[in-house]
């Protein structure tokens, strides 16, 4: 039965030492995908190069379809697996002032390490300036607090803000991903035409 | 079907994720809870064999010393739980027990007023795969006698002094007033309370007062 | 110096990213994350310096309380594989290399200031939204969680509102 840990297969340490595990691995795809380069994830606002759609919405897709049969096959308690709660006001102008930064700075965190990590110099700045942020934010924190608690609503999930059943969430996630990512194409082949052209 | 091996890799991918998200809503609920099977012939042996409960002293002893992966549950309403809980104890509400966080070893004893709950939900957790789950005997009541007003008669022997001797040392552990001689009326005992006990500013013995009156 | 090898296809790249966090839940029972790694540093470090200032913020202080300490987090640990796996990929594909990337109208100073700027925001932004697109987008949102998905199509739309005005930086 799964989650291991939860289930209190090894402790810890333990854990510290699959973070690593895992961490590793996550380095490592999102290098493979070229998430180490801003101007390649830069490019996606500009429609040029949809890398990060592409790759984000593939690996969410994945996760989803793979959290949810897992589940069902009785192999994953899905209900031991954390779900971040929602605080909605805040995590909508956290989004907004967040995409700001990521077109401003041209990676976002976890892609400014596996850029620092291969030598971008742009990586490394990027991962100061994320750690003042935090450290600035978390220093003035008591003025902010009221906000940032503000709109509760726990653990909610779409399938509960949408009366539909789990599967049927699925299905829309997976539907709308295929289309996203036909769009997708037709997009930067209609830009490299452009391109081309020009 | 050539069409099928000349595919590229992202093509199948995506036909896969197509087959499994068609698929999902006739799936069901991914929750294990939604799909939990019961071994109706072994829980009731279990039951046969009274090894779904534990003996207040017996769980007086375990939070005493600190066992490890001890998981108190209180059944009972927010309210109730305020006025008094066990020592260590959580409130759970029946309806959320199926998502509690609890892990796989623990061992995780259920009580509510008088035990009804308790029993429910120890199948409840039981058919979800909980190993260790375990009723208190005669809920808190049985907690309130055994425990805190721990007594025996006068006329009692040897063997029975001798329990009552470790009984009675629990007893103090946790504040409570073990006594000699006919066991004290409902109500009048005054357990004064472990920490996080009674709600500030009402004494331990109206409590329990409260709490035996709805048992009538 | 091996070759430079081109990146791989960005759906293979995605659902091997996918798997990674499938096995995040199916080990750890939680997903992957990257903020979370500079708040816990960024907790740990005021905290060594002067733990008052860092006991007088609730945020903060939500780390230092954390089990094992700010410096037994789950994500800083993480973070450090992803350096690690992030370094051994590029190695083995020849793609390691010193230099500061930018669009070809700007200055190395004004990319490096952009680079400051845009992630200080994002810190601002991923304390508020509790993640960024690794814990709350990539996590949250393959668990249907309400608040990743608005904080994902707020970020999407924050980006392409910001887009126009730095397009100088990038084109």
């Amino acid at each position: 039965m799964t989650p291991l840990y939860e289930f209190g297969a090894f402790g810890d340490t333990g854990a510290l030492v699959a973070a690593v595990c895992i961490g590793i691995a996550f380095g490592w795809c999102l290098e493979r995908a070229g998430m180490g380069s801003a101007r390649k994830l830069a490019a996606q606002f500009y429609l040029t190069d949809l890398t990060v759609f592409k790759v984000m919405f593939s690996a969410v897709v994945t996760a989803m379809l793979g959290a949810f049969w897992l589940g069902r096959l009785g192999v994953l308690d899905l209900s031991r697996v954390y779900v971040p709660e929602t605080f909605l006001a805040p995590q909508l102008v956290g989004g907004l002032v967040f995409g700001a930064g990521f077109v401003i700075g041209g990676l976002c965190p976890g892609t400014s390490c596996v850029a620092a990590a291969t030598g971008r110099i742009d990586g490394i700045v990027l991962m100061l300036g994320m750690f003042l942020g935090v450290l600035g934010t978390g220093l003035a924190f008591a003025p902010l607090r009221h906000f940032y608690d503000s709109t509760p609503r726990g653990t909610f999930t779409l399938p509960a803000l949408l009366h539909l059943p789990y599967g049927g969430v699925v299905l829309a996630v997976v539907v709308m991903a295929l289309a996203g990512f036909r769009g997708a194409e037709w997009i930067e082949r209609r830009r490299s035409a452009e391109g081309a052209g020009a | 079907m050539s069409g099928w091996r000349n595919a590229s890799a992202a093509t199948r991918l995506a036909v896969a994720a197509g087959i499994l998200g068609v698929l999902a809503p006739f799936a069901g609920s991914p929750y294990l809870s939604a799909h939990a099977r019961v071994d109706v012939d072994e829980l009731s042996r279990i039951v046969q064999r009274e090894e779904d409960h534990v003996a207040p002293l017996e769980l007086a002893r375990w939070i005493k010393d600190r066992r490890e992966g001890l998981r108190v549950v209180d059944l009972r309403s927010d309210s109730e739980f305020v006025e008094y809980h066990l020592p260590t104890a959580e409130r759970v509400p029946v309806d959320s027990l199926a998502h509690a966080s609890f892990r796989r070893g623990d061992v995780i004893v259920l009580y509510s007023e008088g035990g009804g709950h308790a029993a429910q939900g120890w199948v409840f957790l039981r058919a979800i795969g909980y190993p260790h789950v375990y009723v208190l005997r005669d809920g808190l009541y049985g907690w309130l006698d055994d425990v805190m007003n721990a007594s025996v008669p006068e006329n009692a022997t040897p063997a029975q002094r001798a329990a009552f001797e470790q009984a009675a040392e629990l007893s103090r552990y946790f504040g409570g007033q073990p006594s000699v001689g006919p066991p004290r009326l409902p109500g009048s005992a005054v357990p004064a309370l472990p920490k996080g006990g009674a709600a500030p500013g009402e004494s331990g013995n109206a409590a329990v007062k409260r709490l035996k009156k709805r048992s009538c | 110096m091996r070759p430079q090898r081109p990146y791989s296809n960005p759906y293979l790249a995605g659902v091997s990213l996918g798997l990674v966090l499938l096995a995040a839940y199916v080990v750890m029972g939680r997903g992957l994350g990257a903020s979370g790694a500079f708040a816990s540093s960024a907790a740990g470090l005021t905290a060594a310096i002067s733990p008052p200032r860092a006991d007088s913020s609730a945020y903060l202080a939500g780390y230092l309380q954390a089990d094992g300490g700010p410096w037994r987090n789950w994500l800083l640990w993480e973070i450090a594989g992803v350096l690690v796996g992030g370094f051994l990929s590029a190695w083995l594909a020849g793609r390691l290399r010193v230099e500061t990337e930018r669009g070809p109208r700007i200055s190395d100073g004004t990319r490096l200031a952009a680079a400051l700027a845009g992630g200080v925001l994002m810190g601002v932004g991923a304390v508020f939204a509790r993640g960024c697109t690794s814990g709350q987008a990539l996590t949250g949102g393959a668990l249907l969680s309400v608040g990743s998905w608005g904080f994902m199509l707020m970020a999407f739309a924050g980006a392409y509102l910001v887009a126009p005005l730095v397009r100088r930086a990038w084109t």
